[in-house]
């Protein structure tokens, strides 16, 4: 028996499922033996999400202050001590404040708080005194939280001091008319950064290497002309593109895996609130819908460079306006108008919802049917203009 | 090293890069194009957070104070909720991203000179985000608790508003703003972004140089030929450096024009950095190309190389003083911070080599790294 008739006796549906499996197979297999290639995903799904989970905070920290106090007086002295870690790092005392000025052009330094003399004198005796602040906003919204933050320090301060004085304490028991702010954190009750961080970046992974590595892997064969070896063997043209999908999805799948399991969990403790299954459910979506992006991609252009171009032109703007890198709300109309066809925008609140939140598919059903229409809509379309090409 | 050698090369690799068509549009326009949508795009200030409201005491007072969540424009009202249930889903399905429980007796107790405790829930997935609506929180509790302070010592002690306004408010803080007085985000963010441009788009534009030739074979007429190593090189880095400076300039008019970015330091200054950031990052990518076997590995490598660094560690959302030790360690490792920091100086704060001197020297050895690693990697004589 040859393997040929063999073949020939199983029905239709099976060989059709071969022929894609062997399909799948070849790309995983040129995939793996591209070494440089691999080793720089186990990377990216291990050693940066750690290093970006441990490394940055976007809240406010460490922002360097400078005083020039012309008082040297108690008051003073308390008032410069309220800026305090992690918000400010107190770097010193000057005297001049002109050189301050050097200091904050050179960026060793981003604020410069000015005391006046008689300082304390003015606010024993009840009078109206003033501290200035100079601020470096070359980075507006840093500076503007530090401000901020500065305001609320003085106020504070100049309140008690000024209710001291007609004998009422803020600090004890005593009875004012005062709010107190009792802040409540869901999700992530000690606001830990780490786990934003090292979350966001694994979305950042799945998405860019979802979307490059189809592409890339579709455009390949185009650019060598093995593509039409492939259109003249028994295989259509769904099948051609979606093994490309299988496989990539495949190892991305893995790579997450490992990201999840290796990283997430027993480095930062991330939980995992919602199903296990549910949440790779649904990254499986995710990774199709952005193969599908690069798919499409991959039928305008003619070689890989043009390939890699485009697809930076597409995640750039996935990457920063989608909602992980800046607040989705505060944006301008037209962007979160543009961002609805960005799979990348529902995949974060799955991923948050899954994790942090404990959401289950009644509650996810929308981003999770956004994301299945646009992947749909994506690869039929891309389908429609590999076939025009080649037929 | 021949210069004529070194033209012809330039030459043979400007040819194909210009006779790509697509290629060559997409190279001058993703700059653009880029600039253009996160300029007028990317909003980093955190404004309309969507809340909702359980108010147990309806009251004249409660409402005053709920009002001035409703009216600030960093608050965006969804509704009342009938009690913390509603809000508990309203949070899960991230219709909110915070809620404010105003207790029964809210007013009566105000009014009797009492503490209140006004509950505020958070939703706590974007942390950055959770830590500036905390302070909005504080901000508005801050000022009506003054007002209740004023119109109490009034009351009690018999002041004029202004001896009362006197006591609760001694110290003012006179803020300045220094090199963006305005604090607008643009000013900050444009600048920024030319670096994240030319960061990735040059990188991406050399990673394939390489080893397109390597995959297609092509190669081999340069081993054999009497090309030099640096010939082949410089020949290869050329064209792109030339496209590259040209989007710097392009990318600059748009910030003073597009933009009105005040560009308050040298020229020339600027330019020179320029070229030495070019010369960084288009060398990055000739590296990548050195090092693997196929292009699908280029793209990929160089784009995560230059991407996510570029967005984590190079100042431009997050000032490099705050990053952990090991994070900023990687900062320095990369021209990306050093140049972020030339071109917000030379756009906002109009200060030249005198202070920027040591992110130049920076961005000159890596250059100069760069150069050497390539030459050393490059071998005509392939192993394989």
């Amino acid at each position: 028996m040859t393997d040929g008739s063999e073949t020939k006796r199983l029905p239709h549906v099976a060989r059709w499922g071969r022929r894609l499996a062997a399909m799948t197979w070849k790309e995983v297999l040129q995939l793996s033996r591209d070494l440089p290639l691999l080793l720089f995903l186990l990377y990216s799904f291990s050693i940066a999400v750690f290093v970006s989970g441990v490394g940055i905070t976007m809240q406010l920290r460490n922002a360097n202050l400078l005083v020039h106090d012309a008082d040297h007086s108690q008051s003073s002295r308390e008032l410069i001590h309220r800026f305090q870690a992690p918000y400010f790092h107190f770097s010193g005392e000057i005297s001049d404040a002109r050189q301050a000025l050097r200091e904050l052009d050179r960026g060793r330094a981003m604020l410069l708080l000015d005391i006046p003399p008689r300082f304390h004198e003015a606010l024993v005796s009840g009078e109206r005194t003033a501290v200035q602040l100079l601020v470096d906003t070359s980075n507006a919204p840093q500076g503007f939280s530090a401000a901020g933050y500065s305001v609320r320090i003085a106020g504070a301060f100049g309140a008690q001091i000024g209710l001291a004085s007609i004998g009422l304490s803020g600090n004890a028991k005593q009875s004012l008319p005062i709010i107190e702010s009792a802040h409540r954190v869901w999700f992530n009750p000690n606001q830990d950064e780490t786990w934003f961080q090292s979350m966001s970046n694994v979305l950042r992974m799945i998405t860019l290497f979802g979307v490059l590595l189809p592409a890339a892997a579709l455009v390949r064969e185009k650019e060598r002309g093995t593509i039409e070896q492939l259109l003249v063997s028994p295989l259509s043209p769904f099948q051609i593109m979606f093994s490309k999908i299988l496989a990539m999805a495949g190892i991305i799948l893995i790579a997450t895996c490992l990201a999840v399991y290796g990283v997430l969990q027993p480095v930062f403790h991330v939980p995992m609130k919602g199903a296990d299954g549910l949440f790779f459910a649904l990254t499986a979506l995710h990774i199709f819908t952005t193969a599908g992006l690069g798919l499409v991609a991959a039928t305008v252009a003619r070689n890989q460079a043009q390939v890699g171009m485009m697809t930076l032109f597409l995640v750039g703007p996935m990457m920063l306006l989608s909602g992980i890198t800046s607040p989705f709300e505060s944006m301008p109309e037209w962007v979160q108008t543009v961002m609805t066809f960005s799979p990348l925008k529902y995949y974060i609140d799955v991923t948050y919802g899954v994790m942090l939140k404990g959401a289950g598919l009644d509650v996810l059903w929308k981003p999770a049917g956004a994301m299945l229409f646009l992947g749909g809509t994506l690869f039929l379309f891309g389908m429609w203009r590999f076939r025009r090409q080649f037929e | 090293m021949k210069l004529r050698v070194i033209r012809t090369m330039a030459l043979k690799e400007w040819k194909e890069t210009t006779r790509d068509r697509p290629f060559l549009l997409l190279a001058f326009l993703l700059p653009v194009l880029w600039l253009t949508v996160f300029g007028y795009g990317l909003v980093l200030d955190v404004e309309n957070i969507p809340f909702a409201v359980v108010d147990r005491d309806h009251s004249a007072m409660s409402r005053e104070y709920i009002y001035r969540f409703i009216q600030s424009r960093y608050f965006s009202f969804r509704g009342y909720a009938a009690d913390e249930h509603a809000l508990d889903r309203l949070l899960t399905e991230t219709k909110i991203r915070a809620a404010l429980v105003v207790p029964e007796r809210f007013e009566e107790q105000l009014a009797a000179g009492e503490p209140v405790a006004v509950q505020t829930l958070l939703d706590g997935t974007f942390p950055l985000h959770t830590d500036i609506a905390k302070g909005y929180v504080i901000a508005i509790n801050q000022a009506f608790t003054e007002e209740r302070l004023i119109d109490y010592i009034r009351r009690y002690r018999g002041l004029t508003y202004e001896q009362a306004s006197r006591i609760v408010r001694p110290l003012a803080v006179e803020v300045r703003y220094l090199y963006n007085e305005e604090v607008r985000s643009a000013w900050s963010m444009v600048p920024g972004l030319l670096m994240f441009t030319m960061m990735l788009a040059s990188s991406l534009l050399t990673a394939l140089g390489v080893v397109r030739e390597k995959e297609t074979g092509s190669i081999y007429n340069i081993y054999s030929s009497t090309v030099s190593r640096a010939e082949f090189l410089s020949g290869k880095l050329l064209p792109y450096v030339a496209i590259s400076m040209i989007n710097v300039c392009v990318l600059w008019l748009m910030a003073v024009t597009m933009f009105h970015v005040p560009f308050k330091g040298s020229f020339l200054f600027f330019f020179s950095a320029s070229i030495l950031f070019i010369l960084c990052t288009t060398g990055i990518g000739l590296l990548i190309s050195l090092l693997v076997q196929t292009q699908m590995a280029a793209l990929i490598i160089t784009m995560v190389v230059a991407m996510i660094p570029t967005i984590l560690f190079s100042g431009l959302l997050v000032p490099v003083a705050s990053l952990s030790q090991g994070a900023q360690v990687q900062a320095h490792l990369l021209p990306a911070m050093y140049y972020t920091n030339i071109v917000r100086g030379s756009f906002l704060k109009g200060v030249g080599a005198d202070v920027l001197w040591s992110d130049l020297l920076a961005l000159a050895l890596f250059a100069a790294a760069m150069s050497a690693v390539t030459y050393q990697l490059f071998s005509k004589r392939p192993k394989t």
